[in-house]
């Protein structure tokens, strides 16, 4: 997609307003992500601006937490389960959906996906009701499978994208060459696809760590995950031990970002 | 992309199996749960005297208390407010960005419309408290500066959630219009250009109109994600706001009926479905231009 440079004249007025504007919008994105840092490391007790310092007292409070560490280390543990699950799932998921050659491919594609787009609160309704239906209380297992089906779509995504933009041609060139179908399978098919699923994986393992709706009906008392802990104290108190814990989720976040576009590019994940 | 004369399913798509199991055990078999328990009195399964009844919808309808009608109106108000100026903001950086010819630059706003995305939906309301609240970053700046006497009411009322939502789901539309405004030949616009029209107007009569499927599939996008979101309405809205799925919540939570959280749940889950399919049919019609060209 190298298109001649159009003829620009980068100094004219309209171009100037153009570039400002979207610098404004970029500056609206990325501020609050900004102020959340300023505060994890101000040390007066309560929100307040302009800050006064740089402290670490809020991550001592925030680490030194019973409740805070219980709870991250139940998110921890969850998004993992999740993220091992969720490559198995969404990855043979995907592999069937491309290679399987089954009927209404595109119509199986759209319900794998579909729970990203239902509100995710219902789903952590319904799968209240069920296990309230059901009897078994509210076990961790389930909120780890409800969290799966949620993360599954993303592995799906991925691991599609690479599927479909892969040069097919080298599968067929190792069967021509005598590979039996389980060969090409292992020694083509699954290296290639291999970043594609990675990826998702670490999509799954976020998208569970940050997951609140979903998990919001599936908890126990005492048994809540790190959003839920952090949610539950943001209706009473606002502090810089939020702040510390934001700053952590932030700093997950920034390390997915440049551990995917190492893996296959954020581009491929722009293709819907 | 034809597929090859009618072949049969090969061994792979056993693969799909585990999927399968999952979304059926817990994803349709659950949303059938909740459609059957809105429809009975109480749990059926320990409660010997659970009978079937329409009186969750009828209390949903008559809307003795005058709450619930005023909750959903309040959350298509919220989703679609919060729609358009994600659409108006997310546009130009949509726009910026499929155009973009420096790869790093590209990168790096890519990031940055990412980055905030993967950071979780309760730390990102908790930064919008910090700058909105009544000590918050804009109303202590505003004062510092002598512009105003005291704090202006920016949160716990409406504005405040749909100014969060705003950020919390720009990205999703930045991240579908970049991919249709990247797929529109760019030459089209140049060619209106040199018949001698202006920027402004060759964007107006060229790029917009192509970019039409992308706005409503993003719009749709959002608007689906919009309505159902709790934690953003339920901490920046407030006493003033109350939008259906924090109504959801609360029967769950407080008043513990879970029939009538399934009405309600049932009712939502209506319009958001009516929401996918309208999207999965813009995608479908997307990806079949996308085959021709």
């Amino acid at each position: 997609m190298s298109a001649p440079p159009p003829n620009r004249h980068p100094l004219d007025a309209g171009h100037a307003a153009y570039l400002a504007l979207n610098g404004a919008l970029l500056f609206f994105l990325l501020a609050p992500i900004v102020v959340v840092v300023v505060f994890a490391l101000n040390p007066t007790p309560y929100i307040s601006f302009p800050p006064v310092g740089v402290t670490l007292r809020w991550f001592d409070k925030f680490f030194a937490g019973a409740d805070f560490m219980k709870a991250l280390w139940l998110s921890l543990w969850t998004a993992s389960c999740v993220l091992v699950l969720s490559i198995a799932i969404g990855g043979g998921c995907a592999l069937a959906l491309a290679r399987g050659n089954l009927p209404g491919r595109g119509w199986l594609t759209a319900f794998f996906m579909s729970p990203l787009m239902l509100p995710a609160i219902l789903t952590g309704l319904a799968l209240f009701q069920s296990y309230l239906l059901a009897g078994i209380g509210r076990p961790v297992w389930g909120l780890i499978l409800a969290h799966t089906l949620i993360a599954v779509p993303y592995v799906l995504r991925t691991t599609l994208a690479v599927l479909y933009n892969f040069d097919r041609r080298i599968e067929e060139a190792a069967a021509v060459l005598g590979a039996s179908p389980a060969r090409v399978f292992f020694e083509v098919t699954l290296p290639l696809i291999r970043p594609g699923v990675f990826a998702g994986g670490v999509f799954a393992f976020i998208v569970s760590f940050d997951q609140f709706p979903v998990s919001l009906f599936l908890v126990v008392p005492n048994g809540e995950t790190l959003p839920v802990v952090l949610f539950n104290y943001m209706k009473f108190d606002l502090d810089g031990a939020i702040a510390a814990a934001s700053m952590i989720s932030i700093l997950l976040a920034l390390s997915v970002v440049l551990v995917l576009e190492k893996l296959i590019g954020l581009k491929a994940y722009v293709k819907l | 992309m034809a597929s090859v004369a009618a072949s049969r399913p090969t061994p792979i798509a056993w693969l799909i199996a585990p999927a399968l199991l999952l979304f059926v055990l817990f994803f349709v078999l659950p949303f059938g749960v909740m459609a059957v328990m809105s429809f009975f009195s109480s749990n059926p399964v320990s409660n010997p005297n659970a009978v079937l009844t329409t009186r969750h919808y009828q209390r949903f309808i008559e809307d003795s208390a005058d709450i619930f009608h005023d909750a959903l109106w309040a959350t298509l108000r919220i989703g679609f407010v919060t729609t358009i100026v994600a659409l108006l903001i997310g546009y130009p950086l949509a726009h910026w960005m499929a155009r973009m010819q420096s790869r790093l630059g590209h990168a790096l706003v890519l990031m940055a419309v990412i980055a905030p995305m993967l950071t979780g939906i309760v730390v990102r309301t908790f930064a919008w408290m910090t700058i909105l609240q009544d000590k918050g970053v804009i109303n202590t700046t505003l004062m510092l500066w002598g512009l105003i006497e005291k704090p202006l009411p920016l949160m716990y009322n409406e504005f405040g959630t749909v100014l969060a939502l705003v950020h919390i789901y720009v990205p999703f539309m930045v991240l579908t219009l970049t991919g249709v405004i990247g797929r529109i030949d760019e030459r089209l616009e140049q060619a209106a250009r040199s018949l001698g029209a202006g920027r402004f107007r060759a964007f107006i009569e060229v790029t917009l109109p192509l970019s039409l499927p992308g706005i409503l599939a993003g719009s749709l996008l959002v608007f689906a994600l919009s309505i159902s979101a709790y934690v953003t309405p339920s901490l920046l809205g407030g006493t003033q706001v109350l939008t259906l799925p924090m109504l959801i919540a609360q029967q769950v939570g407080t008043s513990f009926n879970p029939g009538f959280a399934g009405a309600l749940g049932v009712i939502l889950l209506i319009v958001s479905l009516v929401i996918v399919v309208a999207y999965n049919r813009i995608l479908a019609h997307l990806a079949g231009e996308q085959g021709l060209a």
